[in-house]
C-alpha cells in the first residue's frame, strides 16, 4: 500500500507570515507524520502560477494591509477555481487577513475599500480602535466527534467582520468577528476562516486533526485518524482557558464543553 | 476693557497657570521619587507617571533646557546602544543625562530627569542621551528637535504593540521628519536604511564584512521587498535575519554604503571600524568588543558611529568602551557549577541572534526558556512560533530543556513540535525554580527570558553564583 499523502498548499508564505502561520504547518505537519500520513507542503510565491487541483487543503494566513492587497489582487485570476473547489469541500484555513479576503472587502479606516475575493458574502469594516487580546470560543463543530469543544488562541485585528454563515464557534470570552454579535470565525463547508492566532492549531490539537480529516476526506480516504499523545498540547489550552475564564466559569464550561 | 485686553488677560492666565502645574508635577514627581528612595524602591515607573499625569508640558520644558539630545529608537539594540553611547560619553567633568533602565514611554522619560532638576525647574545637565520608544518618538519630535536620532534597526516585535512592522515604520519616518536632526542608521537593515534614502543630515552604519553563515536559516524576514516597486529584494550577501547586503532587481533601491563600516573577522574578536569620512579620507581603528553576539557588535557599531558623528576621539572611544559593563541579560554569565549564562529575548530577530551566539559555544549545554506574557512582554506569544528554533537544534549540542514563566507550556509545545523529546524537556512552575532544577546539571547553562522574568532571574542566578 502506498504512503497517504496530504498536499498543502501555502499561499504567499512570503507575505502572509505575521501571526507565525509556519507554526500551524508544523503542527499538522508532525501530526501528519504520526500517523503516517506524508503532508507535503508547496509555498505558493508571488508570480507562481496556482493549479487549485494539484492541492488538497490551502492555508492562507495574515498579513499588513498592503500586502493583504497584493494577494488579493494577485489570488482574483482563481477565484472561480477556488469556489469550485469550496463547493467540492475542499479544506481552506485562512487566518485573520486571510480570513479578511475570502470576503466581497476589507474596508480601511480612511474609507479605501480592499476587494477581496468574493468566495463568500462576507464584509468587513473598519471600527473604533483595534480588538486584541487572547480569546476563547466554544466550537461550534459540525459533524464533528470531538470531546473537547474549546478552541482558545490569540485575536488581534481592526476590521470588524459581518456574515450570515455558521460562525466557527461562540465567543466565550474575548471579542471575535466584531465585537458585538459573540460570534467568531466562518465555517462553510470545509472552509474555516478565523481571527484566531496564537498560532492557532498548537493549542487546538482537535481542531487540526479535523482539518487533516476533511484534506483526507476530500482526497477520498474515509479511515479514522487514531488519537495520539496530546497531554502537553491540553494542557496548555486548559492553562489558558482556565486563566481567561476565571476558575468559576472555566468550571462550569469544563464540565458542559470538555 | 477691550476685547483684545480680556483675551490677552486670559492668556497670560493661562500662562501662569500652566507654569504652576508643570511645576506642581515636577514636585509630586521629586517628591514620590524620594520617598520611594527612602523605602529602598527604584523608583522607575510611579514618579515619572504622576509628573506626567499632572503635567505632560514638563517633559517638554525640561527637554528644550538642553544643548545637545541624541535619542535611540528602533526594534532591538536600543537599551544596549544607549548603555554603549553613554559609557562612551559620560564621565564625571562631562556628565550626559541617561534613562539607563530602558523605561522608554513619555513617563520614563520625564522619571530620568527628574533627579537633575532643582525645585525651581532648572534641569542641572546639558546633555543627554535618551532611549525612546518608537511610537514615542513622532509623539516627542512633533514639538521638540533632537540633536540626533539613532534607529537601530525595525524588525518584528510584540505584535499586539503597533499591529504591523509598517506601522513601526510609519511612526519612525514621522519622527524623524523634521529638519535639522541628524540621522544614523543602519545600511545592512532594509526597512531602517530606507528611512535613510535621499535625505539630508543622514549617516549610516553597517558590516561591510562578517563571517559567512553556512547553516540554512528558516528566518522570517520583514523587509524582504522592496518598499519603492514591491519586488522581493535580492540578497548578495546575508548576515542574519533581514540583515545583509542587499538590492533590488529593478535597481531603486540599493544597500547605502556604509559611513561607518565594520569588519569582523572572527566570533569573538575586535570589532575593525572602517570610518569613510565627507573628504573621501578614510580613518580606521579597532574597537575591543565587551559584549558578545553578532547583534550585540551592531549596537556597538551604532554606538561608535554616534559617537564619531559628536565629535568625540577615536581614542577616548576604545578606552570607555574596554571599561564597559553590560546592562542585565545580554549574555551576563554567572560562574559556579553549573556556569550559567543570562540572556534576555524579545522577539524572534533577538532571540535568533541569541541562539545563533549560542551555536558558537561549542560545548555541549542546557538551555532554559522563561516566557511570561505581561504588557511588557507582549501579551500574544506567537513569536515564540516564529524563532528559528529547528536550525539551532541542527547545530546546537543541547539536550535537556527547561520552560518557565507563565506561558512555560507555550513553549514546551513549541519545542515539541521543532522535533525536542517530550521527555527532555521539563516544565518548572515557578522562577525560582529554574536554579533548583539546573544544580545538578554538569553543563552551562543557557536562560533565555523575557523581560518580566529577567530581574528576578538576574537575583537568583547572582544569589546561586556567590
Amino acid at each position: 500500500m502506498s504512503e497517504v499523502k496530504i498536499r498543502l498548499g501555502h499561499l504567499f508564505p512570503e507575505l502572509l507570515n505575521l501571526y507565525a502561520d509556519q507554526g500551524n504547518i508544523a503542527v499538522l505537519k508532525r501530526r501528519a507524520a504520526l500517523r503516517n500520513i506524508l503532508l507535503e507542503v508547496t509555498p505558493i510565491k508571488l508570480g507562481n502560477e496556482l493549479k487549485v487541483e494539484d492541492f488538497d487543503l490551502l492555508l492562507l494566513g495574515g498579513g499588513s494591509d498592503r500586502e493583504q492587497a497584493i494577494v488579493g489582487k494577485e489570488l482574483a485570476p482563481y477565484r472561480e477555481d477556488l469556489q469550485a473547489a469550496i463547493e467540492a469541500n475542499m479544506p481552506i484555513l485562512a487566518i485573520c487577513g486571510g480570513y479578511q479576503l475570502l470576503g466581497k472587502f476589507y474596508e480601511l479606516a480612511n474609507g479605501e475599500r480592499i476587494p477581496g475575493l468574493r468566495l463568500v458574502d462576507m464584509e468587513t469594516k473598519p471600527g473604533h480602535g483595534r480588538l486584541i487580546g487572547n480569546i476563547a470560543i466554544e466550537w461550534m463543530a459540525q459533524n464533528e466527534s470531538s470531546k473537547e469543544l474549546t478552541i482558545v488562541g490569540f485575536e488581534n485585528h481592526g476590521g470588524r467582520t459581518y456574515h450570515d454563515y455558521p460562525a466557527l464557534g461562540k465567543v466565550l470570552k474575548g471579542h471575535g468577528n466584531n465585537g458585538r454579535d459573540h460570534l467568531e470565525g466562518l465555517q462553510y463547508k470545509s472552509l474555516i476562516g478565523t481571527y484566531i492566532h496564537g498560532p492557532l492549531l498548537p493549542k487546538n490539537p482537535h481542531l487540526a486533526d479535523a482539518i487533516l480529516r476533511y484534506a483526507l476526506n476530500y482526497r477520498g480516504h474515509f479511515s479514522l485518524l487514531e488519537a495520539l499523545d496530546d497531554q502537553l498540547e491540553w494542557d496548555a489550552h486548559h492553562a489558558v482557558l482556565q486563566e481567561l475564564l476565571g476558575n468559576k466559569k472555566y468550571a462550569r464550561v469544563r464540565q458542559r464543553l470538555c | 476693557m477691550s476685547m483684545a485686553e480680556w483675551a490677552s488677560t486670559d492668556f497670560e492666565a493661562m500662562r501662569v497657570i500652566k507654569k504652576w502645574k508643570s511645576r506642581l508635577a515636577l514636585w509630586v514627581g521629586q517628591i514620590t521619587l524620594y520617598v520611594l528612595r527612602l523605602i529602598g524602591r527604584r523608583g522607575t515607573s510611579l514618579p515619572g507617571f504622576l509628573a506626567y499625569r499632572l503635567s505632560p508640558d514638563l517633559l517638554f520644558n525640561l527637554l528644550t533646557q538642553l544643548d545637545t539630545c541624541v535619542f535611540v529608537t528602533g526594534t532591538n539594540g536600543k537599551t544596549t546602544t544607549s548603555a554603549l553611547l553613554y559609557s562612551i560619553l559620560s564621565d564625571e567633568k562631562n556628565l550626559w543625562l541617561t534613562n539607563k533602565d530602558g523605561a522608554n514611554l513619555m513617563q520614563g522619560l520625564l522619571a530620568a530627569f527628574l533627579p537633575h532638576v532643582t525645585a525651581t525647574g532648572r534641569l542641572g545637565l546639558r546633555k543627554a542621551i535618551l532611549e525612546v520608544d518608537e511610537a514615542t518618538l513622532p509623539r516627542i519630535t512633533e514639538r521638540f528637535h533632537p540633536t540626533m536620532v539613532v534607529v537601530t534597526n525595525v524588525v518584528r516585535d510584540q505584535l499586539d504593540r503597533y499591529g504591523e512592522v509598517d506601522q513601526a515604520l510609519a511612526m519612525l519616518r514621522q519622527g524623524i521628519s523634521y529638519p535639522g536632526i541628524q540621522l544614523i542608521t543602519n545600511a545592512d537593515d532594509p526597512l531602517a536604511a530606507s528611512l535613510g534614502i535621499e535625505r539630508e543630515l543622514t549617516s549610516f552604519y553597517g558590516m561591510d564584512e562578517v563571517l559567512q553563515d553556512t547553516q540554512t536559516r528558516n528566518e522570517v524576514r520583514d523587509g524582504a521587498f522592496c518598499l519603492m516597486c514591491g519586488q522581493e529584494i535580492e540578497y548578495s550577501h546575508t548576515i542574519y535575519g533581514q540583515f545583509g547586503h542587499y538590492h533590488c532587481p529593478n535597481g531603486d533601491f540599493t544597500r547605502p554604503t556604509p559611513d561607518y563600516g565594520g569588519i569582523l573577522r572572527a566570533n569573538d574578536a575586535s570589532l575593525i571600524v572602517r570610518w569613510r569620512k565627507r573628504n573621501t579620507e578614510v580613518e580606521q581603528f579597532a574597537v575591543p568588543s565587551p559584549v558578545i553576539g553578532l547583534y550585540n557588535y551592531y549596537n556597538l557599531l551604532a554606538a561608535v558611529a554616534t559617537a564619531c558623528t559628536l565629535g568625540i576621539s577615536t581614542r577616548k572611544i576604545v578606552e570607555a568602551v574596554t571599561v564597559y559593563e553590560a546592562p542585565l541579560g545580554r549574555m551576563q554569565v554567572y560562574a559556579g557549577t553549573p556556569e550559567r549564562i543570562l540572556a534576555l529575548i524579545k522577539n524572534p530577530a533577538g532571540a535568533n541572534s541569541v541562539l545563533r551566539t549560542i551555536e558558537t559555544d561549542s560545548r555541549a549545554k542546557a538551555v532554559c526558556f522563561a516566557i511570561n506574557d505581561a504588557d511588557a512582554d507582549g501579551r500574544d506569544v506567537s513569536w515564540l512560533w516564529d524563532i528559528d528554533l529547528e536550525s539551532f537544534l541542527a547545530t546546537a549540542v543541547c539536550d535537556r530543556y527547561f520552560c518557565a514563566g507563565h506561558r512555560a507550556l507555550d513553549m514546551a509545545l513549541r519545542l515539541l513540535y521543532a522535533g525536542v523529546q517530550r521527555k527532555q524537556i521539563e516544565i518548572l512552575d515557578a522562577l525560582s525554580d529554574v536554579v533548583k532544577a539546573t544544580e545538578s546539571l554538569d553543563v552551562p547553562v543557557y536562560v533565555l527570558s523575557t523581560y518580566t522574568a529577567l530581574y528576578p532571574l538576574g537575583t537568583y542566578l547572582r544569589e546561586a553564583s556567590r
